[in-house]
């Protein structure tokens, strides 16, 4: 899921950046995001881009995208709306949490009611932004994401003031700085601690584990275009694993950001991961089996193909998906 | 004077097939995996030695698609023109395209996922069902003699599936995923399971194309006249609208919907073998072929080392190009 809103970024990115060559874009800066709650002034949140917003008090009324609400509701915050990518009731990432009270105002990419979010009277948005290469650049003409352009990101900008957080960089960073808006938004200490606490645990049995059995996993995407193989070092999610010690599939670590793409008569230069991190979107295992290029792959063949949705960047749940992880490292073949 | 044999033209034919092999060659030959000649004769002779399955999993099954997908669309192109008397007619104007497009995201949308097979069968159904659907409301005028009626319900019949359509992909993210891959047309990853399963229907639709030569001559002379030779209109009427059916549906399920090659094919047909459809069908069938295979192989070789252009893709952009250049020659054979 989280590739294919690459791409969907990296389309509107160049569409954005052809439409307005001739601005010049200020670089974001990539400073960590710095939280300063001023007890007599208000408060103030200074967010991965760079900008800070200044509030009169502490936000209680949340709203923002699906991916930033989770990790919220993961810390104990309940927002009062949220706008998905995807349906957000049926979404499963959403499965453990009651959304009761809790507006629904999108549920596609830039499909978000204006009305309903203003109803919902928050008092800041919480958005994401994708930088669009390897430095971690983020283009300041381009919207937030999950926003269909800058017309509508200025009448949500008029609802309630928006921060983002930054897409990118390392797994760990990323999940901090999801942690840090909660924390900023009245997240309880003590929860966001016993929650890394779970994390860390995990994240040693990971390294213990990937240490012990030293597997290679491919992580990746297909349709009919071929095979998108995503570069560990670019998706903060794989990123992670590899700074653990898990052994992921690296063919061309520079060159195109994010993936390469592999034509199917290229699938034969991407046959040696012993475990496939397959998305959960575009052809699964039995369209796999179908391209003859691809159907002879060691893991494929020994159903070593696990489906790889996009997790909420929060420590609960990459926790979980660490754990899941270090099972199949231990119990997988080397093929 | 239709029947008899006119050398130049019969000299034309055997230049499009000869065209033809060489289209079959370079496929087979040139792809986005650089292995050299000497390897894919080897394979072709011994599939043992065949590098990663690239030619006979990949490029063999691509080649026949692309032979049986481009002869299809320019046969339904050159079907639909004669019977509607329409210049600028292509094979989607009967519905038959939108039907199979909106199976494809009705798929997706109800059943959740974006299986290619399943988008096959789907894409099928669909296009069947357009047809019937449009040709009964046609049948609504009581003069399926006249081609008006038809054209209309077609339109009419595209409009409204167009319609359902964007509401669908515009309210879902994963029918737009799956429409997303499937609507831009390629003949990337098709093996062939998607050729065994259109062949019997393609073929179905290629042989009544050749019983209804005779009647789309005497159509082209106008209804009165064909009438007079002892045309049974509606006889007529039905026959090629199932021929449309069975080669476009088939195209489109197996393809995705290509455009351009149903609508220049015959064009390019009749300047060089003239009016005469049982000449103008074998040529369109060839031009179409050779068309579609060479934009592929061109499609293969722009992707930039490993991965490809579709083929829909490079149909566009160069498929638009032609057909300026044929309509700037001003040499439009008269219908």
């Amino acid at each position: 899921m989280i590739m294919k809103s690459r791409l969907l970024v990296a389309a509107v990115l160049a569409l954005l950046t052809l439409a307005a060559c001739s601005s010049t874009g200020t670089p974001a800066a990539s400073s960590s995001a710095t939280q300063s709650a001023v007890a007599d002034t208000g408060w103030s949140y200074t967010d991965d881009t760079g900008k800070t917003v200044t509030l009169a008090a502490r936000p209680e009324r949340i709203a923002g995208f699906a991916d930033q609400m989770l990790t919220l509701l993961s810390y104990g915050i309940r927002p009062v709306a949220i706008f998905g990518r995807v349906d957000v009731a049926s979404d499963p990432r959403f499965a453990d949490y009651d959304l009761t009270g809790i507006e629904i105002v999108g549920n596609a990419y830039g499909e978000i009611d204006l009305e309903a979010l203003a109803e919902a009277q928050p008092d800041l948005i919480v958005s994401a932004v994708y930088p669009s290469d390897r430095e971690g650049t983020v283009d300041s003409t381009s919207p937030y994401y999950g926003m269909k352009d800058l017309e509508q990101q200025g009448k949500i900008e008029a609802i309630a003031k928006v921060i983002a957080v930054k897409v990118g960089g390392t797994g760990l960073g990323l999940i901090e700085s999801n942690a840090k808006v909660a924390l900023a938004l009245g997240a309880e200490q003590a929860t966001v601690d016993a929650a890394k606490a779970t994390f860390d645990t995990a994240a040693a049995n990971l390294t213990k584990v990937a240490a012990e059995h030293p597997l290679e996993v491919t992580v990746m995407y297909a349709d009919a275009d071929g095979i998108y193989l995503v570069k560990p070092e670019d998706e903060p999610q794989t990123e992670l694993y590899k700074s653990l010690g898990v052994k992921l599939t690296e063919l061309d670590p520079d060159g195109a950001y994010y993936w390469d793409i592999y034509s199917w008569e290229n699938a034969g230069k991407v046959m040696g991961g012993d475990i496939i991190l397959l998305s959960n979107e575009g052809y699964q295992i039995e369209d796999l089996k179908k391209q003859a290029t691809f159907a002879t792959h060691p893991a494929l063949v020994a159903g070593q193909v696990h489906s790889n949705p996009y997790v909420a960047m929060d420590y609960a749940a990459q926790a979980k998906t660490m754990d899941q992880l270090a099972a199949w490292l231990s119990e997988s073949q080397d093929v | 004077m239709f029947a008899a044999t006119h050398p130049a033209r019969l000299n034309t034919l055997a230049l499009l097939g000869v065209a033809l092999l060489a289209a079959v060659l370079a496929s087979l030959a040139l792809g986005s995996n650089p292995i050299s000649v000497a390897q894919v004769l080897q394979a072709l002779l011994d599939p043992a030695s065949d590098p990663d399955a690239v030619v006979w999993g990949s490029r063999v099954p691509r080649t026949l698609v692309g032979l049986l997908v481009g002869a299809c669309l320019g046969v339904a192109g050159t079907i639909m023109q004669g019977q509607t008397g329409n210049p600028l007619a292509d094979p989607g104007l009967f519905g038959v395209s939108s039907g199979a497009s909106l199976a494809v995201v009705l798929g997706a949308y109800l059943l959740g996922h974006d299986s290619m097979s399943v988008s096959l069968l789907l894409a099928m159904a669909g296009a069947l069902v357009a047809s019937v659907l449009v040709f009964g409301v046609a049948s609504l005028s009581r003069d399926l003699a006249n081609p008006v009626p038809l054209a209309i319900a077609g339109t009419a019949v595209s409009a409204l599936l167009n319609a359902v359509i964007s509401f669908l992909v515009l309210t879902n993210a994963s029918s737009l995923e799956a429409y997303r891959v499937w609507v831009v047309g390629s003949l990337g990853g098709r093996g062939l399971e998607g050729l065994s399963l259109v062949l019997v229907p393609a073929l179905a639709g290629l042989v009544l194309a050749l019983v209804n030569a005779r009647s789309l001559n005497s159509l082209t002379l106008g209804l009165d006249l064909a009438r007079g030779l002892g045309e049974t209109v509606w006889r007529a009427r039905l026959v090629g609208l199932g021929a449309i059916t069975l080669t476009t549906a088939s195209a489109v399920a197996v393809a995705g919907p290509l455009g351009f090659i149903g609508l220049t094919a015959p064009h390019v047909g009749r300047a060089l073998v003239g009016g005469n459809h049982y000449r103008l069908l074998p040529a369109s069938a060839l031009v179409g072929a050779v068309t579609l295979l060479a934009c592929d192989v061109i499609g293969r070789l722009i992707g930039g080392g490993q991965a490809e252009v579709p083929v829909g893709v490079v149909l566009a952009v160069l498929g638009g190009v032609a057909f300026v250049a044929i309509v700037r020659r001003a040499k439009l054979a008269a219908m």
